[in-house]
């Protein structure tokens, strides 16, 4: 994937660009808003991470002239501002997803990973039946059935595997978990998240041999189908 | 507090507000003093001018009848009766009756048709009514006359018409009347207008004050192009939340720039941490160092996060919205229903339904998350974790209550301040920032926060 960084920190651009080819992208960086607004406008690009505050034009200046000229690729949005209503005007801007600094950079991978299939299978949310291996997920009737058995999930449990299944095959972060499932942007200081899937795993992978929900250490989870 | 403490005024509340208004109160005794001059005022002018025309009127009469009770000593009846009759219909003094009566009081001579009733007998002087001819028609007149008596029994009456006079005094009445009452009217309407102008006025001030209240700092009092009391006050307001705003917005900047410049290199620290890591073989020395530095990386923002928002919210211009905080109350209880039980502490919660609060949902979320951290944490393995939201009548109020150790009655004011951990809250892992936090945002709406003993445990309770 062809990913463009606009970030005027080298440092941090640096570190961003190589953990981004080293899973296999291709990379671009630009080192100001204007200069990002350029590249963006002469080649190819499936997916911009840019900085929020950039010399020359600002980054939110930069989304907005971007979407307003019909580029409509994904952009996730880094800030090292304060937050709270930064996020949100972030996202009203036109980006699709919202990082503060510091991250791991797991978190930020796998937020690249989830924007870019998004932008894949467009449709996947209107889907009403999501599948993996042998798990099925009904979004109308609310049923969920694995090897033909139902399961008995509680309504919070059903969200958080429908956003699992959604992002099935990526690794999906708890951070990622507590925006997408419960619409909060804090990090707890205890485990609620990690309690909350070990009680879906118990629900979906028990009774079954091959278990589908797995643990990606220092990242999160992962909803796939093991090899 | 928002939109549930707001008044919304019924008309009855409207008029009572217009009654309580200083213009009109002031517009009504005005009104009311106006009135006692004006009423004083003609009430003097009747008087006088009464007492003048009624002098004169008296004095005429007065003199008429000397002279003619020096005519009757000299001239026979005949000429008596002669020079009434004459005097009777002598149109230059207008007005003036006379009536000569026998014994009998059948009329002699004279231009009353007979004697008359009395309506008023003041001794002397007497008040009637005749009718006299006028033009087509007969009209009732009053009049005022003296009777004196004439040899032989008979005798006299000399008066004048005074209805004229009662007329111009009746009118004057009325006059009297109208000034009084329009004069009230007036002022009544006056204080009316000049109340609904102060009302509008101070309606609009309000409805600013609340916006600002709610953090919209750009928000400012409408001016009129007047030089009144409320105008210049309303300059002056402005002024100052000018200087507010500048401030205000000073200080974001400030933090923009502090978190910019603490976010970046913290970003690079992680980043270089992770990405040395990633080329180090999983349980080597090297690697352990780097991942401590990490996690301190992560404890680092964790408290620059926390720093950051207590001091957003302190500057009080966190967008609001309307935040259902029934629904948020349960869905955080919902969010550590299970960190808890695998403690084999029992999370309870009643939630009133349908509580509404302006303000930051994150930051609410926050705040609750925090005191349920605080109570996970503090509370031992197989205690007890209460919340509560009710919805009083002068706003809701969530309550934490756990049964851990609580904290001391003297120290409950102290742990709100910034970083105050307690000696026996140091082998538990935070930032110290907690409690803060929740007092920051809990002051951005609004809302009271009071530590309490649970009797044992700490009580929390936020009053919005």
């Amino acid at each position: 994937m062809h990913i463009l960084i606009v970030e005027d920190d080298e440092v941090g651009r640096d570190y961003l660009a190589n953990a981004l080819r080293e899973v296999g992208h291709t990379v671009d960086v630009a080192g100001d808003g204007l200069a990002g607004l350029h590249m963006a406008s002469s080649i190819a690009v499936d997916l911009a991470i840019v900085d929020r505050m950039l010399p020359k034009l600002d980054g939110l200046a930069l989304v907005q002239s971007l979407r307003a000229t019909g580029r409509k690729f994904p952009v996730l949005i880094l800030s090292a501002l304060g937050d709270v209503d930064d996020r949100i005007t972030g996202l009203r801007a036109g980006g699709d997803d919202y990082l503060t600094k510091p991250y791991h950079m797991s978190e930020l991978l796998a937020r690249v990973d989830a924007l870019a299939r998004r932008g894949e299978s467009g449709n996947a949310e209107t889907t009403t039946k999501l599948k993996l291996a042998d798990l099925e997920l009904d979004r109308m009737t609310r049923r969920v059935t694995r090897n033909g058995k139902k399961i008995e999930l509680t309504a919070r449990e059903f969200q958080l595997l429908e956003f699992m299944m959604r992002h099935s095959g990526q690794v999906v972060t708890r951070t990622m978990l507590l925006e997408g499932v419960w619409d909060y942007h804090f990090d707890p200081q205890t485990n609620v998240i990690d309690v909350h899937i070990s009680r879906l795993r118990q629900a979906i992978d028990k009774d079954f041999d091959k278990p589908l929900l797995h643990t990606v250490r220092g990242a999160g989870y992962s909803l796939r189908e093991d090899e | 507090m928002g939109a549930g403490r707001r008044r919304v005024a019924s008309p009855d509340q409207r008029i009572i507000g217009l009654l309580d208004t200083s213009p009109f109160r002031i517009a009504i005794v005005y009104s009311l003093v106006f009135a006692c001059g004006a009423a004083a005022l003609l009430g003097v002018i009747d008087f006088a001018v009464s007492r003048v025309v009624d002098r004169s009127t008296d004095n005429l009469i007065e003199a008429e009848v000397q002279g003619l009770r020096e005519e009757v000593l000299v001239l026979s009846r005949s000429e008596f009766i002669e020079l009434i009759e004459q005097r009777s219909q002598d149109q230059d003094v207008r007005g003036a009756v006379y009536l000569m009566v026998d014994p009998q009081l059948r009329p002699v001579a004279g231009n009353v048709p007979a004697w008359p009733s009395i309506d008023r007998d003041e001794g002397k002087w007497i008040q009637f009514k005749v009718s006299v001819p006028f033009g087509d028609e007969t009209r009732v007149h009053e009049m005022r006359a003296r009777r004196f008596p004439l040899p032989d029994g008979y005798r006299m009456l000399v008066g004048h018409d005074i209805q004229e006079r009662q007329d111009v005094k009746h009118l004057m009445m009325r006059v009297l009347i109208a000034a009084v009452v329009s004069t009230l009217l007036l002022g009544l309407g006056g204080g009316i207008w000049m109340g609904r102008r102060i009302l509008a006025q101070a309606g609009a001030i309000s409805a600013v004050a609340t916006q600002i209240m709610r953090g919209d700092l750009s928000q400012r009092l409408p001016v009129r192009n007047a030089d009144d009391e409320i105008n210049t006050l309303a300059r002056e307001i402005n002024g100052m939340l000018d200087k507010i705003e500048q401030l205000t917005l000073g200080m974001r900047t400030v933090l923009d720039s502090a978190a910019h410049d603490l976010r970046t290199p913290l970003n690079r620290l992680q980043s270089a941490a992770e990405g040395a890591m990633s080329q180090l073989a999983p349980a080597s020395a090297e690697r352990r160092v780097l991942e401590r530095v990490s996690t301190e990386v992560d404890h680092m923002r964790g408290t620059l996060d926390a720093l950051l928002r207590i001091a957003l919210a302190e500057t009080g211009t966190v967008a609001r919205e309307s935040v259902d905080l029934s629904e948020l109350v349960a869905s955080m209880v919902e969010l550590y229903a299970p960190v808890s039980e695998e403690r084999g502490i029992k999370l309870e919660s009643t939630v009133a339904p349908g509580a509404q609060v302006q303000g930051s949902r994150q930051l609410l979320a926050q705040a609750l998350a925090n005191l349920l951290d605080n109570a996970i944490k503090f509370t031992p393995d197989g205690g007890h974790i209460r919340v509560q939201l009710k919805a009083g009548g002068g706003g809701p109020e969530v309550v934490v209550e756990d049964d851990g150790p609580g904290i001391p009655a003297d120290k409950r004011e102290i742990v709100l301040g910034r970083r105050v951990r307690l000696d026996e809250a140091r082998k538990f892992p935070g930032s110290g920032l907690g409690l803060s936090l929740v007092a920051a945002v809990t002051k951005l709406h609004g809302a009271r926060l009071v530590l309490d003993d649970a009797g044992p445990g700490l009580r929390v309770s936020l009053r919005f």
